[in-house]
């Protein structure tokens, strides 16, 4: 039988959920996702932002983008389709509009960026580090976003063209680079391994996984641009086994997980499964103070099993034990 | 255009679950824990969700039909899919997440020009509660509303629209209520006769897209300023998703459904 951790409850005051992804110190380990808090104003009619760990900020690109025609998103099973097109306010106006209000919050300020191709990524990258200093704690390198053309896909499934951008952006900044990498790959260790040997500070896993969903009575998809990202509790599955396969194989790469985190259990899930901290997604679209939840439902769960502190359980999980010899008789 | 209460998220629980007949049903909600709507704008909405668990995850957007100082609230749905379906099917006592209000609404008749409320299917709140407001200032007869529905079932509430005053024309495709066919035929005769009279007008519309896009383009050969409560697929309700884009002209060729609108005017709206 599997030996079954104590699960003696102990105070949930007493719980300690400070956490680290390499050098950058967290109070806790929940922060609010790219693409689902916008540039954070939106939420403060609904909650107390300074209790987040941080944030990630919508994806900023060099220039000002305008989003894709619609229907841009639609529900499916346990999670949703989107295909937002990367609208965005551009670089400039991200730092002169949105960051000021950010860098006020005292939280860990992550700015999720990308290019068009390889020259603006690296631009996007030198605009962003004005920020360092003004309230940028991170940038975050979207590589993975299903929802843009021109050879775009490469940067995040071809190891080689990942390492190099990865380098290319970390040599042009010194804010630490974390990178969200797609689950739509046939072996996303291959991928962290490139980026990781590039200078990047850590990995996000993972972003949305391609998918489609038609509406019969029109013969037509969902969503306008066919395929679209699928988000939600629906990819939980696929997220948990990536961020293990990469915290195995590269024990020392700080891994921010993400993907279908509704509730403290799943947040927890991630955090045995080898990430440090987590992002909250989609469900921050259910209720605003979704985030939030997770945590208090984190510390509250993690006090019920007795576990006192997150740094003890990342990564913490161990295969089941054998099965018993078989014996035959007959044999 | 204006919003007046800024928006929050509370726990309500449903207090009346009144059925009108045609699948329409009336949701009454009142705030738990001091949760409570305030102020709303004729075409402001609300986003709910109730306890969906993890298989239906987005809530879904309503207009308020009507709210009370003291928090409560009310919204006018029917069935169409699984949201409203189990939404339709909430027992008195159930329990659902309220964000609101959202979005701007549409702007009070100001005395001098006639309110011409467009309404057809669940489109009706916004247009419901324009004449709610306008009667309790005393300004009920600067309103007429123009209801069409497919046959007598498809119009509710009427009885309000006459207790307040407010002149009603009713059309129904099949004829049992009203002018025979759709409901823009009246309403474009009315614009015609304002002109004649040199009245003016504006028009205020809610209702199925078929319908929205009929009355704008009447609104547009006109000339006469029109606002359309439009609705489109949303997640969030308050301008981070990015969902519920709605084409425009000017400088952007995007705004939203439920930041920017979703009173839109018409002209504004960049459809066929």
């Amino acid at each position: 039988m599997t030996a079954i951790p104590r699960t003696t409850a102990i105070d949930p005051a007493s719980v300690d959920l400070r956490t680290r992804l390499g050098k950058l110190e967290l109070p806790h380990p929940i922060l609010a996702a790219s693409g689902c808090f916008a540039y954070g104003q939106q939420f403060a009619d609904f909650m107390d932002l300074r209790r987040l760990a941080g944030l990630s900020t919508k994806g900023i690109s060099p220039k000002p983008r305008f989003g894709n025609p619609l229907p841009r998103i639609c529900e499916t099973s346990s999670g949703m389709l989107n295909s937002i097109g990367l609208e965005n306010v551009g670089a400039e106006a991200f730092l002169a509009e949105k960051l000021p209000f950010l860098a006020e919050l005292g939280i860990s300020v992550w700015v999720n960026f990308f290019g068009e191709d390889f020259a603006s990524y690296v631009e996007c990258a030198r605009l962003l580090e004005a920020g360092r200093g003004h309230g940028i704690d991170v940038l975050e390198m979207n590589i993975s976003c299903p929802n843009i053309k021109k050879g775009g896909i490469e940067f995040g499934t071809v190891p080689e063209v990942a390492h190099r951008l990865t380098r290319a952006c970390v040599e042009v900044t010194d804010l630490p680079i974390v990178v969200k990498l797609t689950p739509n790959v046939a072996d996303v260790v291959a991928m962290a391994d490139a980026v990781a040997q590039a200078g990047a500070a850590g990995v996000s896993l993972i972003n949305t996984l391609t998918g489609m969903a038609i509406d019969v009575r029109t013969r037509r998809p969902r969503i306008a641009t066919m395929y679209g990202g699928l988000s939600g509790p629906a990819i939980k599955p696929v997220a948990l086994r990536m961020v293990h396969q990469v915290a195995t194989a590269l024990p020392q790469l700080p891994i921010c997980g993400m993907g279908g985190i509704l509730g403290g259990e799943d947040a927890l899930e991630f955090i045995m499964a080898g990430a440090c901290c987590v992002q909250v997604g989609t469900a921050n679209f259910a209720r605003p103070d979704a985030a939030l939840v997770v945590l208090d439902e984190l510390r509250a769960r993690m006090a019920d099993l007795g576990i006192g502190s997150v740094s003890e359980v990342v990564g913490c999980i161990r295969p089941l034990p054998p099965e018993a010899p078989r014996v035959d008789p007959a044999g | 255009m204006t919003a007046l209460a800024l928006p929050s998220q509370f726990s309500a629980r449903v207090d009346v679950n009144r059925s009108l007949g045609g699948g329409y049903v009336v949701l009454e909600f009142s705030g738990v824990s001091g949760g409570a709507l305030g102020e709303v704008v004729a075409g402001q909405f609300v986003m709910l969700r109730g306890e969906w668990g993890r298989e239906l995850l987005n809530p879904r957007a309503f207009s308020v039909l009507w709210s009370e100082p003291d928090g409560r609230f009310a919204v006018l749905l029917k069935a169409y899919g699984q949201g409203t379906s189990r939404l339709v099917a909430s027992p008195v006592g159930a329990r659902v997440t309220v964000t609101g209000p959202l979005g701007r609404g549409f702007r009070p008749t100001d005395g001098a020009v006639t309110q011409l409320l467009v309404a057809g299917g669940v489109g009706l709140p916004p247009l419901h509660l324009q004449a709610r407001q306008a009667s309790a200032r005393g300004q009920a007869a600067r309103l007429e509303l123009f209801y069409g529905g497919r046959d007598r079932d498809d119009l509710v509430l009427l009885g309000d629209f006459e207790a307040w005053g407010v002149r009603s024309v009713l059309a129904t495709e099949d004829g049992s209520v009203g002018a025979r066919g759709f409901v823009t035929a009246p309403l474009e005769q009315r614009l015609v006769d304002a002109r004649a009279a040199g009245e003016a007008v504006e028009i205020l519309s809610c209702g199925p897209t078929p319908m929205l896009a009929a009355v704008r383009h009447i609104g547009l050969r006109h000339d006469v300023p029109t606002w359309l409560c439009l609705e489109e697929e949303m997640a969030c309700g308050f301008g981070v998703c990015l969902g519920c884009a709605v084409p425009v002209h000017g400088a952007r060729p995007y705004q939203y459904c439920c930041s920017d609108g979703p009173v839109f005017e018409a002209k504004q709206v960049r459809w066929p």
